[in-house]
């Protein structure tokens, strides 16, 4: 039989009718989709912290770093301790796309998305700090090497030039990771929305249309995108505790510092994760993706990371009194006994000790519980960054030097301006993109409908 | 010409059908996937995506880069910091290392939209929201004389619909 021609063929075919659309993008996409009055109520109180945060930061540029607590000798406050807060809770989004992906952890897939997001919010609200902290903020980019009239260059053999461009690399690799990963998202997104959704997802999908070409250069990409970033994670906090670390003050010249400092952004940041995804899943009803077994994993990880961060709790102690250096193990005594002993307790015992409670599968699993555990660890991991800082410079070597700072109103407003900023980068995002990784939910998916009886 | 396009719900299939289509001498074909299936991609293009070589190329610029601008930029003005030579390997080596990062992380991105033909302007003729469901579509450009052995070409390797397009 001779085949007919190709436009008899197409009259012949009825119009393909419109499949019903895959469950996964329907409930990740419903996220986006509306939003409550109680969305624009916790919008509208965050937006009011980052206005009354701003007007804060306005007086201080005004009036000077002197509206701020410093008292000699401590003029790292709480300004550093808060930049260090949050770029440690940046590091559990590449922690989980990049070396969970090595790793081919495929638990990983409910939580990446929502993790790389975190990460670049919180580099943004840390890269504020530097400004605010800086003090003479239209001098900042002084840290730059630009060429300039005096001929002068930045010292590139100070740890603060170290700090600058491994927190700047670190911003760029978060977004270039979460745009590349959002691509296929914002292709499905672009398919399902009319008007100016429509056309903003267009935009940024690029013609994204998952053919071979598209997908090969694709996963290659994202592959060595996380062999990039694994040792850019574990770079970052070294060097930031490089900061300290390289000086000689008492209770930072310390070589486990880089180390301790990477477990406990880990900590932190997967603690943040927990924070913000829990209320997430129940609020969306995500619960058939960010499943028990997903926070049983988190868990797992708080509790690991948990016991490297407990361990160095100790050993700082125990070298301090082992080295037989007088300054040193003042300096250590001075952390728990002295002006800043309630700080200290509070990092011991939410970072080190109610974490061992998570030993216990029962409470692994208990949604509740691990809410209100994660928001512990995350104040128990600022009050380390304020003890490490804070008393090491107010009991530095010469006694008659020493001076006690205290936290000023100015500051706590920036403080909170600061959480509030980061809250409402991701009540933005919340609405604007998939917070689920739903290709990556799919592949999971078509695997386990074809092969139902196992493996993944 | 005529272009076909076969729906698919299972990747293995289409990885067959690739096959069988590239074998009789069809190779003006394309596949739409939902997700990621090595096996799709690499029945389409056996090669190794060249994504590496652009990752490897802004590595490489990195880290010269990144001991080029320290070392020339303490000797321009030299000034001595802490006893320290001009030109410290140990330090310098820390943002070389961080340049290398982000020159290669920055490559890598571009070499996405390079190897993968990204920003795309137009939608194919071909292309259906259902491939951002969960359906695979394989696109087949062939003479319209073979429409109908494609059409059963697809079918016998589990199509489940075999449309024509239209253009």
């Amino acid at each position: 039989m001779t085949p007919p021609p190709a436009a008899s063929v197409a009259a012949m075919i009825r119009p393909a009718p419109i499949p019903d659309d895959s469950k996964i993008n329907q409930d990740i996409l419903y996220v986006m989709k509306g939003t409550s009055p109680g969305y624009w109520l916790l919008l509208s109180i965050a937006l009011t912290f980052v206005g009354i945060g701003a007007a804060v930061w306005l007086w201080q540029i005004y009036e000077g770093l002197g509206i701020a607590g410093y008292i000699h000798p401590v003029f790292w406050g709480v300004y550093i301790v808060t930049f260090v807060f949050w770029i440690g809770i940046a590091h559990a989004g590449t922690l989980i796309s990049a070396i969970l992906y090595l790793f081919r952890a495929k638990w990983r897939n409910a939580i990446n998305r929502s993790a790389e997001a975190m990460t670049v919010f919180a580099v943004m609200t840390a890269g504020l700090f530097l400004g605010i902290h800086v003090g003479r903020i239209w001098k900042a980019y002084f840290i730059l090497p630009y060429p300039n009239q005096r001929g002068l260059w930045v010292n590139f053999k100070s740890p603060l030039l170290w700090d600058t461009v491994a927190v700047s690399t670190y911003a760029t690799i978060s977004i270039v990771f979460l745009y590349v990963g959002l691509i296929p998202d914002l292709a499905i997104a672009r398919d399902r929305h009319s008007g100016w959704r429509r056309v903003l997802y267009g935009i940024l999908a690029l013609g994204w249309q998952g053919t071979s070409r598209n997908w090969k250069s694709h996963t290659r990409s994202v592959l060595h995108l996380s062999g990039l970033a694994t040792p850019l994670v574990l770079s970052v906090h070294s060097v930031v505790s490089w900061d300290f670390a390289m000086t000689l003050v008492p209770g930072w010249h310390s070589t486990i510092f880089g180390p301790y400092f990477v477990a406990g952004a880990i900590f932190s940041g997967f603690a943040m994760v927990l924070t913000l995804m829990i209320p997430v899943r129940r609020i969306y009803g995500l619960e058939n993706y960010i499943t028990d077994y997903h926070l049983d994993n988190m868990a797992r990880f708080l509790l690991f990371t948990s016991i490297i961060v407990g361990y160095a709790y100790v050993f700082e102690y125990f070298i301090a009194w082992y080295s037989g250096v007088e300054h040193e193990q003042t300096s250590f005594w001075m952390r728990t006994f002295g002006a800043y002993w309630f700080s200290t307790w509070v990092m011991i015992v939410c970072n080190a000790i109610l974490p061992q409670l998570l030993w216990f599968k029962r409470l692994r699993t208990n949604v509740p519980f691990l809410f209100v555990l994660s928001v512990l660890i995350n104040i128990g991991m600022w009050f380390e960054r304020y003890v490490i800082i804070v008393e090491g410079l107010s009991t530095e070597h010469d006694p008659s030097a020493w001076g006690v700072y205290t936290v000023s109103w100015p500051e706590i407003g920036i403080l909170a301006g600061s959480f509030a900023f980061f809250v409402t980068l991701f009540l933005i995002f919340l609405k604007l993109f998939p917070i689920i990784a739903i290709a990556e939910i799919k592949e999971l998916a078509i695997h386990a409908k074809l092969h139902p009886e196992g493996g993944h | 010409m005529a272009q076909l396009v076969g729906v698919f719900e299972d990747p293995g299939k289409v990885a067959e059908v690739v096959g069988h289509l590239r074998g009789r001498g069809f190779e003006d074909l394309e596949t739409y996937s939902p997700a990621p299936f090595a096996e799709v991609d690499d029945a389409v293009l056996e090669k190794p995506s060249r994504v590496r070589i652009f990752t490897l190329i802004g590595g490489l610029l990195g880290v010269v880069a990144g001991y080029a601008m320290t070392i020339w930029m303490a000797n321009d003005w030299q000034i001595m910091l802490g006893g320290k030579p001009y030109s410290s390997i140990p330090p310098y080596t820390i943002i070389a290392f961080e340049l290398t990062i982000l020159f290669g992380g920055l490559l890598t991105a571009l070499g996405l939209f390079i190897v993968g033909r990204l920003p795309r302007f137009t939608r194919d003729a071909a292309y259906s929201a259902r491939f951002s469901a969960e359906d695979f579509g394989v696109a087949v450009r062939c003479a319209e004389r073979d429409v109908a052995e494609v059409d059963g070409l697809m079918r016998m390797h589990g199509a489940v619909e075999v449309n024509l397009v239209a253009g």
